[in-house]
């Protein structure tokens, strides 16, 4: 983005998320994610350990809040007062958990995305918030500023400590594995949708909904997760997106049927997540 | 098997195959492999290296060892090196998914604890030995020239299956040995001998998918309950529109009840009550048909009226109508009974009780439906229990043992106390590990076979349940350590010992599974020859599909004799130690993805901890984080607590998978206690199983306090709009189903 093209075209660049953006999107890789099949099993969260090299980190770091889980599953109780009983609270937590799978939302005016001094992170022509590792500095100004707290700094060199050799062979070839000061995140399998673009490339044709999954995507016994390109019209996620009546672009979302189960999570900071959840359910 | 003389009904007998005729779907050939065109396609790992592209991820079919369940799935293969595991599309069980324990596979595979030479016991310490003497050793001690024979000889095992279980089978008849220990401890067997005596079949199928209503007493389908990912597909389907309503009944909340519409908790060992008092609520209040109990069972029921339920369970009245409505008003439904309602020392009694349930309500052949038989009642699963363990021990303790062999389970870890195992065990002049990790049990025998993991092995497996396909596993990548052996190729070994003449003929396990699989679906006129489609079939897709003959179903009611709630005075508070799907347990503590993956309830990691009930740490004193001293009569382990309120205030739940010896592995070493090892000497009365949850314990303040490392800081909300709930009317009308009742 050299001085001239911004001086060029300065309008397109001022355009805010309900004019669409100054983005060219090829792709828009977004999400839809069922709170009503989702039974917080974790198999996502460990099938996005085995597929992105994250590193273990262990107890004692795991308690200064040093963990590297890309996706992890949030559990919330109903009733408050977890330590004490009350004639105003419930007894009993009679409903169960919720549980909320919380992965980097790739908001599409991300607030990670402007604070980084190197252009480590921005947004690419496929929608995705990106992470260029070899361009991070460590200034954590990125995680400072996401409200969902998704974005992981490496703190130590892990791979000297987590993969014990022969531990170390399971690693996934087709990423890297990070070194110390360098923030990371949820990709959404940027390596397999590299693979299918390329491979549609050479077929020449388009990336078909549904040819590939994310790894969270692939494992969920639920079927909760729906993944898929939200510039599509006919895919599973624009359609699930469609008819809960999200949409992008919009600050507030004016549903014509107030009922329906798609949001946002802190959609009123305008950030623009592309990962939609549809509301827990409970008979009663 | 050329130059043997052998009778076609020996003949199959040897390869697993005798039963009730063939029963097979028929196959086709494969379709060629192209891998050439650098597409990922699902290949036999016999086929030629050059097929093997780097940078092009190539998937191979197996079937997953990390619990009974049998889930089918697909290795991706880079380089030689298996890198991640995805489940089978094609496999019935999971439907292409996998649980966290199967992700956590390929780190069992690569686990850098594993035992990669042979170890014989030298002076009293193991040391490292060559194969030929171990194997030396074991001849030496179990071969013909021993004399040992009959049941002074046992076999000590996990569940198995397919042909491991028939080739298990043929050594035990071999040695004249019927000493078979099948050792679980997170099972199903009462609930099973209820279904057997209840319903004349053992294992029959739920359709989670076409119930209304789900009320679970303590089984924890969704997370520990012997097929959690096929349960969870079916739970998908249960909640689609117009969704049904699932209830849980339970002292702790268990993964399932996270999920139920509405959970209650229950006084301990009184589930059964509850569910006669629910019964009682549908033939009184709903004037459901009483006819179909015989007179006895309707007079029993009759006397838990509300008030007698209401005051031996702690549930409310209220929450009993509301319950029995459901059940009343939608149908089909299903009841069922696991966990914590059957590891009672009433545990037959309390999961016969549910049963009623579902012959008042007419689910037997709605709901509940025959799984049929498996036409190959060799290759059946061989399901294991506690009772088996309480046998081993009794039997150890008897004499005359004198040589035990332990496959893919840890008796030492899991044994309670009261057992004392450990001690007995010193008794048994010749025990043999086949082992891959230098568990607890391994570290104590004095001859440890190092065994390749199941993902560098062949072997066929059959679920207990939907055990409609049997899985084929077969090896992933070429075994990591030269020096490893197939637990295959070693039952073989050990059956050549003593019936060269049958055995001796096939190479190794991979020959005797070939000619196995190759001969199975046809006429076996000329059992010598190859059916070389069948066998590529059979690696290609994983899975080998299998006809289960029809059965029908049929429900007899049966009268109960459920005890009233008695306190202890001196042991006030009832234990549960609770399985979890993670650590399982106890054999995946040493898999670091699933000792850092938060347990889903308490979101602790690394870590033991005892749940408790704020009412009970009220009592008690003590504040998250404080560490208590829960002592039964067998001893005392101590935990930090977690307060929240999915437990019943009687109740103190203690997760299984930690409290490992320090030789185990790394990731588990001084990690948190193993609730198992205080366990009371409690059984189901009618079984003889050991009941779980049947210990009673006195918690008193260790004076300690300790951070409890969990995920997460806050609890609850607060306001924010993270999980919105909306109610199932709104579900119901904005994405179908309203219409229905």
């Amino acid at each position: 983005m050299s001085l001239k093209n911004i001086l060029e075209n300065w309008s397109h660049y001022r355009r805010g998320i309900e004019q669409g953006g100054h983005h060219k999107y090829e792709h828009m890789w977004g999400m839809a994610l069922d709170l009503n099949k989702c039974i917080g099993c974790n198999a996502c969260s460990v099938a996005c350990y085995a597929e992105n090299n994250l590193a273990v980190v262990g107890h004692d770091r795991f308690a200064k809040n040093q963990v590297m889980h890309w996706l992890r599953i949030e559990r919330y109780w109903d009733e408050p007062d977890l330590d004490k009983v009350s004639d105003s609270t419930s007894q009993y937590q009679e409903h169960g958990a919720s549980f909320l799978p919380m992965m980097c939302q790739q908001c599409n005016a991300a607030t990670c995305e402007p604070v980084c001094p190197v252009a480590a992170t921005y947004h690419t022509p496929d929608g995705l918030n990106a992470q260029v590792y070899n361009r991070c500095i460590g200034s954590r100004y990125c995680s400072n500023n996401c409200p969902y707290r998704l974005r992981y700094f490496n703190w130590f060199s892990f791979y000297e400590s987590s993969w014990p050799a022969p531990l170390h062979l399971q690693l996934n070839p087709d990423l890297t594995v990070r070194d110390k000061g360098v923030m990371e995140k949820c990709t959404f399998c940027v390596q397999r949708i590299r693979v299918a673009k390329d491979k549609a490339k050479m077929e020449n044709r388009k990336v078909v909904d549904g040819e590939f999954q994310t790894s969270c995507q692939q494992s969920c016994p639920t079927t909760a997760i729906v993944f898929g390109d939200m510039l599509d019209p006919e895919s599973k996620v624009s359609t699930l997106w469609r008819t809960h009546q999200v949409e992008l672009g919009k600050t507030k979302q004016a549903k014509q049927n107030r009922e329906l189960r798609g949001y946002r999570v802190f959609e009123a900071l305008n950030t623009e997540p592309k990962v939609m959840y549809m509301e827990r359910v409970r008979e009663v | 098997m050329s130059g043997i003389e052998i009778n076609r009904r020996d003949f199959l007998k040897v390869m697993g195959w005798s039963g009730a005729g063939v029963a097979l779907a028929a196959c086709d050939m494969p379709s060629t492999v192209t891998l050439e065109e650098g597409k990922e396609e699902v290949t036999a790992y016999i086929l030629p290296e050059e097929y093997v592209i780097p940078g092009i991820g190539v998937y191979y079919a197996s079937t997953c060892q990390q619990c009974s369940a049998g889930c089918g799935i697909h290795g991706r293969v880079r380089e030689g090196r298996v890198l991640k595991f995805e489940g089978n599309p094609d496999a019935k069980i999971n439907y292409g998914k996998l649980c966290q324990m199967g992700q956590g596979g390929v780190q069992a595979h690569y686990n850098p604890d594993r035992i990669t030479k042979p170890l014989v016991r030298k002076g009293g310490a193991l040391v490292e030995a060559s194969w030929d003497e171990a194997l030396g050793l074991i001849k030496q001690h179990v071969g013909p020239e021993s004399a040992l024979s009959g049941d002074k000889f046992a076999w000590v095992t996990g569940t198995v299956s397919g042909h491991q279980a028939v080739l298990l089978q043929a050594h035990l008849e071999a040695m004249g040995s019927g000493n078979h220990f099948v050792h679980e401890v997170i099972n199903n067997a009462v609930g099973q001998a209820v279904n057997s005596d209840m319903l004349g079949e053992t294992q029959p199928t739920y359709r989670f998918d076409e119930a209304r209503v789900i009320v679970s007493f303590g089984a924890d389908f969704l997370g520990t309950w012997m097929s959690p990912v096929h349960f969870a597909t079916q739970y998908a389907k249960f909640r689609e529109a117009p969704r049904g309503i699932l209830v849980q009944i339970e002292p702790k909340m268990t993964l399932t009840g996270a999920n139920a519409d509405l959970w209650l908790a229950v006084r301990p060992g009184t589930e059964g009550v509850l569910a006669l008092g629910l019964a009682n609520t549908l033939l009184v209040k709903h004037k459901r048909d009483a006819s179909v109990l015989p007179a006895e069972v309707q007079e029993m029921i009759a006397r838990y009226d509300l008030d007698t339920v209401q005051r031996i369970t702690g549930v409310t009245g209220d929450r009993i109508v509301k319950v029995a409505g459901w059940l009343d008003s939608q149908s089909p439904s299903l009841v069922l009974a696991g966990g914590t309602a059957e590891g009672q020392e009433h545990g037959y009694e309390t999961a016969a009780a549910v049963m009623l349930l579902n012959i008042i309500l007419g689910n037997v052949g709605r709901t509940i439906v025959s799984s049929g038989d498996l036409p190959y009642a060799q290759m059946g699963p061989k399901s294991g229990n506690n009772q088996a363990l309480l046998n081993f021990a009794e039997t150890v303790e008897k004499g005359g043992l004198e040589a035990v062999f332990f496959y893919n389970t840890n008796p030492v870890y899991t044994a309670p106390s009261f057992l004392k195992l450990t001690d007995k065990l010193n008794s048994v002049p010749f025990k043999v590990a086949f082992a891959q990790f230098p568990d607890e049990t391994a570290m104590r025998a004095d001859v440890v076979l190092p065994i390749h993991s199941p993902y560098e092995d062949w072997g066929t497996h059959v679920a207990a349940y939907n055990g409609t396909q049997i899985g084929v596993q077969q090896p992933l990548m070429e075994p990591l350590n030269p020096t490893t052996h197939g637990f295959g190729d070693l039952l073989l070994e050990m059956l050549k010992l003593r019936k060269a003449e049958t055995y001796g003929g096939f190479a190794d396990y991979y020959a005797y599974l070939k000619q196995a699989i190759s001969a199975l679906p046809v006429e076996l006129a000329q059992p010598a020859r190859l059916h070389d489609a069948q066998w590529q079939q059979a690696l290609q897709t994983g899975l080998i599909p299998v006809q289960r003959s029809a059965r029908a179903i049929s429900a007899k009611a049966l009268a109960v004799n459920l005890p009233d709630y008695t306190q202890n005075g001196q042991y006030p508070y009832h234990l549960v130690p609770s399985p979890r799907l993670g650590l399982w347990d106890g054999r995946h503590a040493n898999i670091p993805w699933l000792q850092e993956a938060p347990d889903q309830i308490s979101k602790v990691v690394w870590d033991s901890w005892a749940e408790m009930h704020p009412a009970t740490a009220q009592k008690l004193g003590v504040t998250q984080g404080d560490v208590v001293t829960i002592t039964s009569d067998q001893g005392a382990v101590e935990a930090k607590v977690y307060i929240y309120k999915g437990i019943h205030p009687d109740a103190i739940a203690v997760p299984l998978g930690q409290g490992h010896e320090k030789e185990f592995s790394r990731y588990a070493k001084d990690r948190g206690v193993n609730p198992l090892k205080v366990l009371s000497p409690v059984r189901d009365a009618k079984t003889g199983e050991l009941a779980l949850y049947g210990t009673r314990v006195q918690i008193a303040k260790a004076g300690r306090h300790e951070k409890l490392v969990k995920m997460g800081g806050s609890e609850i909300q607060v306001g924010r709009k993270l999980v919105a709930t909306v109610t199932a009317d709104v579900f119901r009308r904005t994405e179908g189903g309203q219409d229905v009742a």
